[in-house]
């Protein structure tokens, strides 16, 4: 199930979060596993078992370490066998095709690609049911006796398809006791609509024109087309990617959860490492705790530092996606972030701050080119279009393009920098203004869900029309 | 934010999160729709089978959606913010300030060739004298009035570019610039993207001479608004209702030659009827359908006319319009619509019958089913 249909806002929630008030403390989190298995299988109806059983495989190697906490070579077996039950997992259905069409390719061997299915968000909570694990190991946390609180950590709706990478440790509290108060439903709902109204209002709109862009031939795009289409893809997957991550954070807050954020306006950053602190947060931090520190992060001299992001980055850019382009995504911006530490970092904090930001949002734009394009070719192809390659610097699609997207191209630029987080302190400076902003709040928020399910219904409103007859 | 404030948003969202699926489940629900034109989803049916496939899954999202409550009024209020930021174009369809144009994507040359080179063949294999008449369409004549920078498809240069493909024995029939001259009539719907009965007469007009025949004229004609509320195809695309609704005007010529039978073959059976207007879709909303009715394999009108001339149309819905007009002048008409036939014509008329025969399509549409190439069928 996603969050954006009708099915999950009018169906599921309604359902899930009437019976979760209702009931009492201790029915709760039976409440939110059961519904958390419900939401998965949705979508996933047989490959749930594999999330049941990378579960049962963490529950249970919790317990052992518990139970030998005296023994640390036990320890540290359960451990790795844990974390290798997790990771084949993960590399079965997430990278078999990629490991076995590169085989192939490079000895000349014909092995039978299975062509498993990717089981919707185990990139997510093998990582998520790994923190946990690891971080027992490590004596960060308390081991979880519980199974349906430890299951209900795994399952929780909000998060277990698309994010934030929750940590166990970050909810380890709230999962044994938590308090669900009528405030935190009220805050939680507003950041909710925030995040359905990024990925209905913005990420889908926007993301037309990218759609329109990206199977048109680079070779006869004007720059102007290309520009316009890279920068709607930008918008698009930051929209999508946080508005998901607001919605969960705000269901989290509707149960009682505080989930940690994901993105902190990603795109005014001043430098590509300050970028990747401010986007998919969750997921640096998870790489930054269980592999870059682990291997000895930047205390064992330059040489190993670099080696040490080098692995980091290419592991990143594998975990968006197994393909080339991804990591060679991902080496793209270890390589900048590298330069950035050895040299550029210096002299970017020395320039106004305007060319720093422009530098870095072109960098991720051009990032942004070799994610979404599926061989070096296009993508080589597709920069050239942007710098006037087709020699072709405006046409009159790319001004109807332009003049159809523009307000909406306005609204992205302004909610996606913090122009608007500043115009709404700005208001709360002032009483007069402050009490407008705050009887408008409810206002907005009601005006936003309505819009949003307008958008929800049209998405299937689908006239069958003999066009020709 | 204060306290209270997060107390009333909590009340709202909880509100409208519980009211619109219980509205929805207490509504009462219907199993066609009038405007989408086809029928509503049924309940699914859980099975072992259906989860497994998730039709089961995308069945109750179907539902759901389809029978929300007050669809169309959702449906509505989404194209209204669209337009209010700026877009100009719903769903395929350009929103003019008085009229809906369908937008159109760029022909495909080589069925455009195939489609010529069967009409040439047909021309050759038969002896009867073969007209074509290709009719532009709304964003052809009114390309100057797309929104800024559109992509305009030149209808005026594609015809011609037809024409010149066609062997001379084939005749043409330019009904462009007779459009063009009257563009500001009312010749094409506001809301639908035929052309109406006026349309469809500045057509025949030049039409006429070619088949050679003098026309009958315009004020002959009685004229009966016989709806002014039909909202055809575009606006079911976009559900935009600040258009003015159309009118179905039905031309009649009380002194002229009259319609006997109107014979109706849909492939199982042959229905007969007496008009040739069809005055029961009045009632329902693609009044377009009044004229001609459904579009159908065969049709047979016989009229009054002292003369034994016989014709044969080769059409899409654009002739449905245009055929009334053509009653004043043979005394049979035979309607064939390809898009029905997967065998040879001569299975299905006899072309010694005939020794005229008018391919009469809608320029733009016309390349886009590849029903012509029967014609190459002996």
């Amino acid at each position: 199930m996603v969050f954006s249909s009708l099915t999950f806002l009018y169906f599921f929630l309604p359902l899930v979060l009437s019976l979760y008030f209702i009931s009492g403390k201790r029915v709760k989190n039976i409440i939110l596993f059961l519904s958390g298995l419900l939401f998965y299988s949705w979508g996933e109806p047989f490959y749930v078992i594999i999330m049941i059983f990378s579960t049962l495989v963490d529950y249970t190697a919790g317990r052992i370490m518990d139970r030998y906490d005296n023994k640390p070579k036990v320890r540290t077996l359960v451990l790795l066998v844990s974390v290798c039950i997790n990771l084949t997992l993960l590399s079965i259905f997430k990278y078999s095709s990629f490991l076995i069409g590169n085989m192939n390719n490079i000895f000349g061997t014909s092995f039978n690609d299975p062509n498993l299915p990717l089981p919707i968000g185990i990139s997510f909570y093998t990582f998520q049911s790994m923190s946990y694990t690891i971080d027992l190991y490590m004596r960060n946390i308390k081991v979880q006796k519980n199974i349906i609180n430890f299951t209900t950590y795994v399952t929780l709706f909000p998060q277990i398809v698309a994010g934030p990478i929750v940590r166990y440790a970050d909810v380890e509290k709230e999962i044994n006791n938590r308090k669900v108060s009528m405030d935190m439903v009220g805050y939680g709902a507003g950041v909710f609509l925030k995040g359905l109204a990024k990925k209905v209002l913005l990420a889908n709109n926007i993301g037309m024109l990218w759609s329109e862009v990206k199977v048109m031939d680079y070779g006869k795009i004007s720059a102007l087309t290309a520009w316009l289409g890279i920068l709607a893809f930008a918008f698009q997957i930051y929209f999508d990617f946080s508005g998901y991550s607001d919605m969960a954070v705000g269901l989290g807050k509707i149960l009682g959860f505080n989930f940690p954020e994901n993105f902190n306006y990603p795109y005014i950053s001043k430098s590509v490492s300050e970028f990747w602190r401010r986007w998919h947060i969750t997921l640096g931090t998870w790489f930054r705790l269980y592999v870059y520190y682990p291997l000895g992060g930047n205390r064992k001299g330059l040489p190993r530092t670099i080696i040490n992001l080098a692995i980091v980055w290419v592991l990143t850019g594998l975990w968006h996606g197994a393909s080339w382009n991804f990591v060679l995504w991902g080496i793209y911006f270890g390589i900048l972030i590298i330069i950035e530490r050895l040299v550029l970092g210096n002299i970017l904090k020395k320039l106004p701050s305007a060319i720093s930001t422009v530098y870095t949002f072109l960098a991720v734009l051009f990032g942004w080119v070799l994610f979404e394009t599926n061989t070096l070719t296009d993508a080589l192809r597709y920069i050239k279009a942007m710098f006037g390659g087709t020699r072709i610097p405006i046409d009159s699609l790319a001004l109807y393009q332009l003049s159809s997207y523009f307000i909406i191209m306005i609204i992205c630029i302004f909610a996606s920098s913090d122009l608007f987080k500043t115009f709404i302190n700005g208001i709360k400076e002032y009483k007069f203004t402050l009490k407008i902003y705050e009887v408008s709040i409810p206002i907005i928020q009601t005006v936003i869900m309505i819009l949003c399910t307008a958008y929800l219904v049209d998405s299937t409103y689908n006239p069958f029309l003999y066009f020709r007859f | 934010m204060n306290n209270r404030n997060n107390k009333l948003s909590a009340v709202l969202f909880m509100t409208i999160l519980l009211i619109l699926p219980i509205m929805t489940l207490a509504s009462k629900k219907g199993t066609f729709s009038d405007v989408e034109n086809r029928n509503l989803a049924t309940p699914p049916k859980p099975s072992i089978e259906h989860i497994k496939d998730k039709s089961f899954m995308n069945g109750v999202e179907d539902y759901l959606s389809d029978h929300f409550i007050g669809r169309t009024k959702w449906v509505e209020a989404k194209v209204r913010q669209e337009i209010l930021i700026g877009k100009e174009e719903i769903n395929g369809v350009y929103i003019l300030n008085d009229m809906l144009i369908q937008k159109l994507s760029p022909p495909d040359y080589e069925k455009v060739d195939k489609a010529m080179e069967a009409i040439n063949n047909f021309a050759s294999d038969n002896k009867a004298n073969v007209y074509v008449m290709f009719a532009p369409s709304a964003g052809g004549i009114y390309s100057g009035e797309l929104p800024t920078n559109a992509p305009i498809i030149n209808q005026k240069a594609f015809i011609e570019y037809m024409y010149n493909k066609l062997n001379s024995n084939v005749t043409t029939i330019d009904v462009y610039n007779s459009l063009y001259a009257v563009r500001d009539e009312y010749i094409y719907y506001r809301n639908d993207h035929h052309w109406t009965p006026y349309g469809a007469f500045c057509a025949y007009k030049p039409a006429i001479k070619r088949l050679g025949f003098s026309e009958i004229s315009y004020n002959k004609y009685h004229i009966e608004h016989a709806s002014n509320d039909f909202k055809g195809t575009l606006y079911s695309k976009t559900l935009y209702d600040k258009i003015t609704p159309d009118m179905i005007d039905l031309y009649n010529y009380e002194g002229g030659a009259k319609v006997l039978s109107v014979e109706v073959n849909d492939g199982m059976e042959i229905k007969e009827y007496e008009s040739i207007y069809f005055r029961e879709y009045l009632e329902e909303k693609d009044k377009y359908l009044v004229y001609l009715g459904q579009n159908q394999p065969l049709i047979t009108i016989k009229t009054d006319v002292k003369n034994d001339r016989k014709l044969l149309v080769i059409k899409d819905s654009y002739a449905n319009v245009f055929i009334p007009f053509l009653t004043q002048h043979y005394r049979e008409i035979t309607v064939l619509d390809l898009r029905f036939i997967r065998t040879s014509y001569n299975n299905i008329i006899n072309m010694d019958d005939y020794n005229q025969v008018l391919i009469l399509y809608n320029a733009l549409t016309m390349e886009n089913d590849d029903t012509l190439k029967v014609l190459n069928f002996k």
